[in-house]
């Protein structure tokens, strides 16, 4: 009990001690969680935007006008895994759809006189990546006279979609670093400050366990504040920019889930005990480990 | 019982300085030993292996069952809890007050709050400080400062106390008057190791002397004087 008062006022006394640079790591460690629960949003964003796009990316193939064509090309492709969907179309169905599509000038159909629409297969994929796929399997087929699809578009939402998920990496690599050398630094800091302090305290018996134990709560603690004040701020600053967007652009596929930012938060308050405790311990420990070792 | 054994030990700083050479000493519990010699002898040095901030380059020391080389970093806290260590420039916190410089190596061992009020509040009043606690280091006299140094090293009750020139720039008064406090702690058991050039205190408070020149016991008194040719 004397131990843990011991070593919550004594990093209550680090923190007061080196004000100025304790908040100054704060607020650090408060805009680096920002920007990594930031980026994470928006990589999450993108990829429900991609996944919008993905689930209305259509394989249609036009398949010989023959006995059990149609069934048989549906058959082989939903027996693809990368397939989520096939729908075969008749001709019949494919002119009801045309005139669907013509509204008040679906008579002009009649002057075509004998239905020229081909049947076709629907094919809907998984992921954008596997449209090439499925449309390569489809040309290889005998039965198949011909297939269209958007193979642009799916290309350019793959290399959309790599290139956020490298990008947001990139950040989160460099966010972290950047809160891991400001921390380590701060600790260190500190340390040197009561370096005297330290190694009096190591001839006396102190473990080094004990004398470790302030300085690591302290980046812990400041760790922490960090993640928790920027998670505040993201929920609040994210919330506002989804309504601006929702409102503006409408058809875009964004995350409204409060249960979803709070679990961020979790993360990231675990991310700043994590980053804290390690950045602190090892900026301690090494100057232990010199005040212990006998020359 | 914290007997303290060097056998044979050389201490050698890189690349070629040799502070201590084939040290042979025993110093029993409850003994009371002036180190003398001149300034660069080794005395400190000695001081400093047997708080295991050094270690020998050839030999070695035990302290009771305790061999020093063999320590591990826990080992060697709990060791030096039994070693009391008044440094030559006090070395208080200067942001702590003479209270809290003599509570927070207790609470660096873990003691209970009210044990350490009770401690700390016993010993300053023992060495007349119950009136400063509320000053800071840089409040204090040269002398009270010592006494500050002694009452920390004091205050775990430990069962050697390394004095490192405790009477070192300390008019003669004063001098007497912290070497009353070290006899005294010596009377309640405690081994006490005290490093000086201070001719006076040697030949009025007479006890065991080990003289030491370059590196080298050259003598080992019961009741010794202290020796202007030979120490300086």
């Amino acid at each position: 009990m004397a131990i843990f008062r011991y070593v919550l006022r004594d990093t209550w006394r680090l923190l007061a001690r080196n004000l100025g640079l304790s908040v100054l790591t704060f607020i650090t460690a408060v805009a680096v969680f920002y920007l990594v629960g930031a980026s994470v949003l928006f990589v999450m964003n993108t990829r429900a935007m991609i996944a919008g796009v993905e689930s209305n990316l259509l394989v249609q193939a036009y398949v010989k006008s023959e006995e059990g064509v149609l069934q048989t090309v549906a058959e082989k492709m939903s027996a693809m895994d990368c397939v989520a969907s096939v729908e075969t179309i008749t001709p019949e169905e494919a002119l009801e759809k045309l005139k669907a599509r013509l509204g008040n000038q679906a008579d002009a159909v009649t002057l075509l006189g004998e239905n020229p629409l081909p049947s076709s297969v629907q094919v809907q994929v998984k992921k954008a990546e596997f449209a090439t796929v499925v449309a390569r399997e489809l040309i290889a087929m005998p039965e198949v006279d011909d297939v269209v699809y958007s193979g642009e578009l799916a290309e350019r939402l793959q290399k959309i979609s790599s290139f956020v998920s490298r990008l947001s990496l990139i950040i989160l690599v460099i966010s972290i670093t950047a809160a891991s050398l400001v921390l380590f630094n701060t600790i260190r800091i500190s340390v040197f400050a009561r370096k005297e302090e330290i190694e009096t305290m190591l001839l006396v018996g102190a473990t080094p366990a004990f004398v470790a134990f302030p300085f690591v709560l302290q980046g812990v603690v400041l760790g922490v504040l960090g993640a928790f004040f920027a998670s505040g701020i993201l929920y609040f600053s994210y919330g506002y920019a989804i309504n601006a967007l929702a409102r503006s652009l409408p058809f875009l596929s964004l995350i409204q889930n409060p249960e979803l930012l709070l679990r961020l938060g979790i993360v990231l308050v675990g991310g700043g005990v994590t980053i804290g405790w390690i950045c602190s311990w090892l900026a301690v420990s090494k100057f232990i480990r010199a005040a212990t070792r006998p020359h | 019982m914290m007997e303290i054994r060097i056998a044979g030990v050389t201490k050698q700083f890189y690349p070629d300085i040799v502070a201590l050479r084939d040290v042979y000493l025993t110093i029993p519990q409850g003994d009371f030993v002036y180190l003398v010699g001149p300034t660069g002898s080794g005395k400190t040095t000695l001081m400093r292996l047997i708080t295991r901030e050094l270690v020998p380059t050839k030999g070695q020391i035990t302290v009771g069952e305790c061999n020093l080389r063999s320590l591990g970093s826990l080992d060697l806290a709990y060791y030096r809890r039994d070693i009391g260590v008044v440094f030559q420039d006090f070395r208080l916190i200067e942001n702590m007050t003479v209270y809290e410089n003599v509570a927070f190596v207790q609470e660096a061992i873990g003691m209970p709050k009210s044990l350490i009020h009770d401690r700390t509040g016993e010993i300053l009043d023992r060495l007349g400080l119950w009136r400063r606690r509320q000053l800071y280091p840089e409040q204090l006299s040269g002398g009270e400062q010592q006494r500050v140094a002694i009452a920390r090293a004091m205050v775990n009750c430990p069962g050697i106390l390394l004095a490192d020139e405790p009477t070192g720039n300390l008019d003669l008064t004063t001098a007497e008057d912290i070497m009353s406090i070290l006899l005294s702690i010596n009377a309640s058991g405690t081994t006490v190791l005290v490093a000086t050039h201070n001719q006076y205190i040697v030949d009025e408070f007479r006890q065991r002397v080990v003289g030491i020149r370059r590196g080298r016991v050259i003598r080992d008194e019961r009741k010794g004087r202290y020796e202007p040719d030979g120490d300086l």
